[in-house]
């Protein structure tokens, strides 16, 4: 990924969603799976499968804990999963800059 | 339930999402996580404030024009009951749903915030009935029944502004403590009075000028 270019990894509705939403949470901090699952409004399957993506790149740590009831699988963001968001951002906004706001078309007749 | 930005619920990566499409979801991620996951600070501060306000406020007409001062009629005392009860439960449930899920670091800490204000309120209590069993008379145990657990509130407050570096929660903390202190001067009558207006006026203030969803 070159500078100035929007992070694949992110740059999918979901998986931007999930990181925004673990961001809101401070450092240090985690959101239960089926909490996450909740306030993104994925089906497991799929929200298992964005999170893969996002802790290959290194972006997010799952972490389980307990057993039986009271089993929990812990999602939060890495400091890299921060800085990638970050990052991110700052991208976004440039190209938001850049972006020609779109005129209304003149009326026709 | 979903009720954020509209988004296909699949895995796959053909989204054809655009800077103006990443930047609505950006936002609208962002608020309905704060919106859920942050504790409504502004609805506390006004729900204490309407316990101080309408509980003293009701102890202190049930015992103004008493003399000697032999305490708070049991409808008064119902009332702050119902009051403070009231009040835990829409604690339990706004602090319950915005952390429900959310482990941690922070959740250690509000753990041992709250088992630290339970056994303070537990023992402002306990302290009560022991200085009645020791023989202090209904004026001290007036003035101590309404402005210890301020004073404990208002201590709890300032503590906790530390942690989540927040300047209102420390003014809001520093006042309590203050009006503990100085109300109760005004006697066991007058304490009830002052508490209600100063204390019950602080917390709906703090909560007016408060954004409703900030965790700090």
């Amino acid at each position: 990924m070159s500078q100035g270019e929007l992070d694949p990894v992110i740059h999918v509705p979901a998986r931007l969603r999930i990181m925004v939403s673990l961001a809101t949470l401070p450092e240090g901090d985690d959101l239960s799976f089926t909490r996450l699952q909740d306030l993104i409004g994925l089906t497991p399957g799929n929200l298992i499968t964005h999170l893969r993506k996002l802790e290959d790149a290194g972006y997010v740590r799952t972490e389980k804990s307990g057993s039986g009831v009271t089993a929990r699988t812990g999602v939060s963001l890495t400091r890299e999963g921060r800085a990638a968001l970050d990052r991110y951002t700052a991208v976004l906004r440039q190209l938001l800059d850049t972006v020609e706001p779109v005129s209304p078309r003149p009326a026709s007749g | 339930m979903n009720r954020g930005v509209a988004m296909q619920d699949s895995a796959d990566e053909g989204t054809g999402m655009d800077v103006q499409d990443a930047a609505a979801i950006m936002q609208q991620a962002r608020e309905r996580a704060e919106h859920e996951l942050r504790v409504s600070y502004r609805l506390l501060f006004a729900t204490y404030g309407l316990l101080y306000l309408i509980g003293y406020g009701t102890v202190w007409l049930s015992v103004r024009g008493q003399h000697p001062y032999h305490g708070p009629g049991s409808t008064a005392l119902v009332v702050l009951t119902l009051l403070a009860a009231a009040a835990v439960v829409v604690t339990v449930v706004v602090v319950g749903r915005a952390f429900s899920g959310v482990g941690g670091w922070s959740a250690r800490q509000r753990r041992v915030a709250l088992l630290s204000f339970v056994t303070a309120i537990v023992g402002v209590y306990l302290l009560e009935d022991a200085l009645f069993r020791a023989g202090a008379s209904w004026s001290v145990i007036g003035v101590y029944g309404a402005a210890a657990p301020m004073l404990v509130t208002g201590m709890a407050y300032a503590f906790s502004s530390a942690f989540v570096a927040n300047w209102s929660v420390f003014g809001l903390g520093i006042w309590l403590i203050i009006v503990a202190a100085t109300s109760a001067f005004a006697g066991p009558v007058g304490v009830w009075a002052v508490g209600a207006l100063a204390a019950g006026l602080a917390f709906l203030l703090v909560a007016a000028v408060r954004p409703g969803l900030r965790r700090s």
